[in-house]
């Protein structure tokens, strides 16, 4: 659907930032546009470091239900959109383009998922419009108007993320940004940023605490963790904790042979009790998805 | 004067009779050889010449043409010198009282030096099977090839040292002792063995599992954390050549000039060809093709350490043989073929900079860089790889614990029942092992419980996997129920199976 600028429905958060869009082209939930929302954007080449933080803070915030914007790139971009699905959390993905040309192609998938559980696509395109490099420049500052707030998880020099984080800034709100290792060469931008003032962030906890308003972290639901789980397979299960174990390492614990590991980790991770990280390491899963 | 010796040529990796036709007539002294033969071939002129005359015999002064027939086959290598020399002394009646009729039964392989010495030429095990199916009853060969051409007992095999001895044997003068060479079927002794590795129990059970199904194998881990020295010892828990599979993997060996040792090989070869290597020396070739690095690894283990450093050609050339095994090489004077039969074990890092899944240090890759690093590897290569295991640095306490681990003799006791297993089952389909399984014979044999089923349906649709991951898990669980003497595949070793498919997946999303 088409909202004019003139329209009740127009977030107010974007009639106050330069430049707003004389008309958006929505899909989707149009009510959490005016949610509380946090932007978390990042790099599309990402390290290892940069996937793990984006999953925890993005985690993080659904739990004190903030809405997710982000810009459907590959990279950070995707894993906060689908890490926030995955906490069954509302997201916001602004598009450069119009939503016959979904950019990048490989997201299309993404973007119908993010429809199908309540989320919303926007832009300021017409459907047929393609994308290019100024219209991924200008979206940013639809990303960072949406938001109260834009978290940088990593960022590559001069990339489309800085100048998030500068509409961000020019736009009057907070950015956070996640230290890095020096050696991290995504890292320098955002330990930059903090130099300069951004808001260094350790938890979600830091970012709350900027805002003075109340939040309560939802109550994730714990099921009985023994219940569902096959005689055969516990004592597997119960040696699999939050650190990362090998095959190798959880057979020596149990003394057991590690074709009979190998077998009840593979049953435990198809009924989603354990999850199996790079590497073939194996903890438990906590995160109830699908 | 006109005289008729036989000799022996090669053809890839079977020899064929020639005839050396020597005419020796009045005219102008020329020496010439027709017959298609190669630079080495034309250059036995002077080494013939310089041995005989070496030999204090006089060399005819007179109009010498040599034929090696069939004259239509191009002939390459030094070992018909040894021939074209008695075919010179026979035309020039130097020596008289040979037999005639026992010359027709015998062929002469050999290189012949300037001095009037022999020495040893390649192939010479091809040559003499050949030689006996022709019904051949004698060869003539140097002394160092004696004990190679031995194995074969039915043929009196007559080793010579020199020229002058020569003309003495078939003058009749001296006898000369035949060898045969005992084939020692002793335990094959490996510097190797599986007790020395402490701790990786996964990659253990998964090469175990590769060694019984005939599977092919990739070792995912990061710097040092022994995927080579583990895939090494992969040959010490194969059973036993048999004598047949000793001969083709000797033959091999003698046709490509690898023979290190005289008599049979009686080991498992194991091939480890550096990542620079060439698509030809892989796959064999040149204009007289010769076995690659593939057929060397014929009934033994091809490793390719760091395989994404590979060139990508030579990489793709492996796909055919991989799955034939065998190679056909063809060339305008003739196709060839060889057999490679082996089981293929490739190891690689995880990502670029090698670390990621590694559990002390951090990775410093993107996740780009990592799937440009596994793009290297081709689907169709990769879909020809039925395990995949992770590796991981063992934990110091394992590496310093003193108890011993297992011994590969004890490993291949299990695997030697398993294989006994399948050639069993399988004698009526024309295959010995599982991971040869064709689709229909897999829904002949690899029949699932209802659970079995169930967690194949769950795997499928949680982890994404492709249909050609689905054969592959189904052999693999064949195998693993083989391994523990089972007749039908259970749910559980399904889902071992699975765990064997790190790749599909960890990067197929």
């Amino acid at each position: 659907m088409i909202i004019e600028y003139s329209d009740r429905l127009y977030p107010e958060k974007l009639r106050q930032i330069n430049k707003p869009p004389s008309r958006l082209y929505v899909l989707g939930n149009i009510e959490i546009l005016n949610n509380n929302g946090i932007a978390v954007v990042g790099s599309r080449t990402n390290t290892q470091y940069g996937e793990k933080m984006c999953k925890t803070f993005t985690k993080n915030l659904v739990e004190y239900d903030f809405t997710i914007i982000s810009g459907l790139a590959v990279g950070i971009d995707s894993i906060a959109h689908k890490t926030c699905l995955k906490n069954s959390g509302k997201t916001i993905a602004v598009l450069p383009c119009g939503f016959n040309h979904i950019y990048p192609e490989v997201n299309i998938p993404l973007a119908q998922e993010i429809l199908k559980n309540g989320g919303t696509l926007i832009s300021e395109y017409d459907e047929n419009t393609k994308p290019d490099s100024d219209k991924f420049r200008e979206r940013n500052r639809i990303v960072a108007g949406l938001g109260i707030g834009t978290l940088i998880i990593e960022a590559g020099n001069r990339s489309g993320t800085s100048i998030t984080a500068r509409h961000t800034t020019e736009q009057g709100k907070p950015v956070f940004a996640i230290p890095s290792s020096l050696d991290n060469k995504k890292g320098k931008v955002t330990n930059e940023l903090i130099r300069n003032g951004a808001y260094l962030v350790r938890n979600v906890e830091d970012i709350i605490n900027v805002y003075d308003i109340k939040l309560t972290k939802r109550k994730s639901k714990k099921k009985d963790i023994y219940l569902d789980i096959s005689e055969e397979l516990i004592d597997v299960y119960k040696v699999i904790d939050d650190i990362p174990k090998n095959v190798n390492q959880i057979a020596i614990e149990l003394g057991l042979n590690v074709s009979d590991v190998n077998y009840k980790t593979m049953l435990l991770v198809m009924e989603n009790k354990i999850m199996e990280l790079p590497g073939q390491r194996f903890i438990r899963n906590d995160e109830d998805y699908e | 004067m006109l005289s008729k010796v036989k000799s022996m040529a090669l053809n890839g990796l079977e020899g064929y009779l020639v005839e050396i036709e020597t005419y020796i007539s009045n005219g102008i002294p020329e020496f010439e050889i027709v017959g298609l033969g190669d630079t080495t071939v034309k250059e036995a002129k002077k080494r013939v010449e310089a041995a005989i005359k070496n030999s204090k015999i006089d060399f005819p002064t007179q109009k010498i043409l040599i034929n090696l027939a069939p004259a239509d086959m191009r002939k390459g290598g030094s070992s018909f010198d040894l021939a074209i020399l008695v075919g010179i002394l026979i035309a020039t009646n130097k020596i008289p009282k040979i037999d005639i009729d026992k010359l027709a039964q015998t062929i002469f392989i050999g290189e012949v030096s300037l001095e009037g010495k022999l020495s040893r030429v390649n192939g010479i095990l091809a040559m003499c099977l050949e030689a006996k199916e022709l019904g051949i009853k004698r060869v003539i060969l140097p002394k160092s090839n004696a004990n190679e051409a031995g194995i074969i007992e039915e043929l009196d095999i007559i080793p010579i040292g020199n020229v002058q001895e020569l003309i003495k044997y078939l003058n009749n003068d001296i006898g000369i002792q035949k060898v045969h060479t005992q084939i020692k079927r002793s335990k094959t002794k490996y510097d190797l063995d599986f007790s020395e590795v402490k701790g990786q129990e996964n990659v253990k059970r998964a090469l175990e599992i590769t060694a019984t199904g005939g599977h092919n194998c990739l070792l995912i881990g990061s710097p040092g954390t022994g995927k080579t020295m583990m895939s090494k010892r992969l040959n010490t828990i194969l059973p036993e050549l048999t004598l047949e599979e000793a001969m083709e993997t000797t033959k091999i060996y003698s046709v490509s000039g690898e023979l290190k040792k005289d008599g049979l090989i009686m080991e498992r070869p194991f091939r480890m060809p550096h990542h620079t290597v060439t698509k030809n020396t892989i796959i064999g070739g040149g204009r007289n093709p010769k076995p690659g690095e593939i057929s060397l690894a014929h009934n033994g283990v091809l490793f390719l350490d760091e395989l994404p450093e590979f060139n990508r050609n030579t990489l793709e050339a492996l796909r055919e043989p991989i799955e034939n095994k065998e190679i056909a090489i063809n060339r305008i004077y003739g196709n060839y073929i060889f057999p490679c039969n082996f089981i293929f074990i490739a190891s690689m890092n995880p990502c670029p900079c090698g670390y990621y899944g590694d559990e002390e240090k951090e990775c410093k890759c993107t996740m780009q860089e990592i799937h440009r690093y596994l793009s290297k590897i081709s689907g169709p290569l990769l879909d020809r790889i039925d395990l995949h295991i992770e590796v991981k640095r063992p934990r110091y306490e394992k590496i310093s614990s003193k108890t011993k681990s297992e011994t590969s003799e004890e490993i291949r006791k299990r695997v030697n029942i398993a294989k006994e297993i399948q050639r069993e089952r399988y004698k009526n389909e024309n295959i010995a092992s599982n991971s040869e399984l064709t689709n229909s014979l897999i829904t002949k044999y690899c029949k699932l419980d209802e659970k079995g089923e169930e967690i194949l349906e769950t795997a499928f649709k949680k982890l994404k996997l492709s249909v050609r991951a689905y054969e592959k898990i189904l052999k693999i669980a064949r195998t693993i129920a083989d391994l523990e003497q089972k007749t039908d595949i259970e749910y559980k070793h399904i889902a071992e199976a699975i765990q064997y498919r790190s790749l599909d997946r960890r990067y197929d999303n």
